[in-house]
């Protein structure tokens, strides 16, 4: 049996258990389905090609780490503005905030839809990497800062900015009063 | 510990980062402090939201397909340091035949549970399991008492599982976890039979399905079993042999004796 038949049949352990993480990060980071597909095929060619340089530990963050590389190409090509050169702090500061959508286009959007979920897919794409690692695959900090490549501390002060941003979201309030008003 | 201290430290305590000693710090002082009370709250109730409003997206079937076929290409592919003829000798030797008589077997065994589950419900409970295995969150309550793991699950899902432990039966209950099904939050009892590890994933029967006896199937060396009883859905997934899956499951669908 060949090494490369052996890398294979390990790739298939080490990747496949995280295929759903990967398509739930791409999806919320693309913000699309048909392109989150595409950038998880990407990240599983590129695993597949550097599974060498995959000396065991975690799987799942290993993985992760490629795709996210996927997706932050995608949205270079795609979506230049989401992100910024360099480290992309200054970016983060200065994207645009939730909060100052204005009532219309609250109301524009689409009530069936959960407006949390809208929230956070209206949060700068810093913030919502590093919530989506933690409140969906619960990665510990430690896990969260390798796969994006910060500090721990910086994975602290996103999470607690992305929770902020999101209790104090407009689109949270609208639904709230609406549904108060009907009460009423 | 004082109320600056504390409001540093409780979403890191609220994500279960900190020490046991800091964590008691942590309690001790939100217990006597309104302010941190409200704040520990709202991130509690942010979170609960996040898991019962906001969409967890499963990769979809056609992509499972997908890299499960780059993974076939990728293994046909002919590496460079293999003559021809040595990969000739090699199909030769009864590994075509034996991949046949897999997918055959693969197909005979779930065609049996697809008509009454589907495919993708057995490929994601198979998928939950080794990612718990596989990682270091195999039960986010461990308790052997089905009195702590029942309320925990209770209060983070929209319906209560039957909970029961078969320790004198040398199936003791190692904990509870959740879990995502079908795109919804689904509650996962964590037993123990000798080195294994079993999953056994619970949800309300749809539409009154009226209770069925277990179907088992076979995924990527993992078994599956199913039932539907006591109102609800049973998936048991593990490594144990088919045999012991199959009798959990359906004394789980039989309800409490």
């Amino acid at each position: 049996m060949s090494v490369h038949r052996t890398g294979s049949t390990r790739f298939e352990d080490v990747v496949l258990p995280q295929l759903n993480a990967a398509y739930n990060l791409a999806r919320w980071l693309t913000r699309n389905g048909h392109d989150a597909e595409d950038v998880v095929q990407e990240a599983c060619e590129r695993a597949l090609k550097y599974f060498d340089a995959f000396r065991g530990g975690d799987a799942k963050a290993w993985f992760l780490t490629v795709v996210r590389h996927a997706c932050y190409d995608w949205l270079k090509r795609n979506r230049p503005s989401e992100i910024a050169p360099g480290d992309g702090s200054e970016a983060i500061e200065n994207a645009p905030d939730p909060a100052m959508l204005t009532p219309e286009e609250v109301v524009m959007r689409d009530a069936s839809s959960s407006a949390l979920a809208e929230a956070i897919a209206g949060l700068p794409v810093g913030y919502r990497e590093v919530l989506i690692l933690r409140e969906f695959e619960e990665l510990p900090y430690k896990d969260i800062a390798r796969v994006v490549d910060i500090p721990i501390g910086t994975v602290m002060s996103r999470l607690a900015r992305a929770r902020a941003l999101l209790q104090r979201s407009p689109l949270l309030h609208a639904i709230r009063d609406r549904s108060a008003g009907a009460e009423r | 510990m004082n109320c600056h201290e504390a409001m540093v430290l409780l979403p890191a305590y609220s994500d279960g980062e900190l020490d046991p000693v800091q964590s008691a710090a942590i309690e001790k002082h939100v217990l006597g402090c309104a302010d941190c009370t409200v704040q520990r709250d709202e991130l509690e109730r942010l979170r609960s939201r996040i898991r019962s409003e906001v969409p967890y997206y499963a990769a979809p079937p056609a992509l499972h397909a997908w890299v499960k076929a780059a993974l076939a290409r990728a293994k046909d592919a002919p590496s460079p340091e293999r003559p021809p003829r040595d990969r000739w000798r090699w199909l030769s030797a009864g590994a075509l035949a034996g991949s046949a008589a897999t997918v055959f077997a693969w197909f005979i065994g779930s065609a049996v549970l697809d008509w009454q589950v589907g495919t993708d419900l057995v490929a994601e409970t198979v998928a939950n399991h080794a990612r718990a295995t596989l990682g270091n969150r195999l039960v986010d309550v461990a308790s052997s008492d089905r009195h702590t793991v029942k309320p925990w699950l209770s209060s983070r899902l929209d319906y209560s599982p039957p909970v029961q432990d078969f320790s004198a039966d040398g199936l003791p209950l190692a904990g509870g976890r959740l879990d995502y099904l079908d795109g919804h939050p689904v509650a996962t009892l964590v037993y123990r039979y000798r080195e294994h590890t079993i999953d056994v994933f619970v949800r309300p029967a749809i539409g009154g399905r009226s209770a069925s006896s277990p179907a088992t199937a076979t995924l990527r060396g993992f078994n599956v079993a199913h039932a539907t009883g006591a109102g609800m859905e049973w998936w048991g997934v593990s490594d144990a042999s088919a045999d012991v899956l199959q009798s959990l499951v359906s004394r789980l669908a039989r309800g409490p004796e």
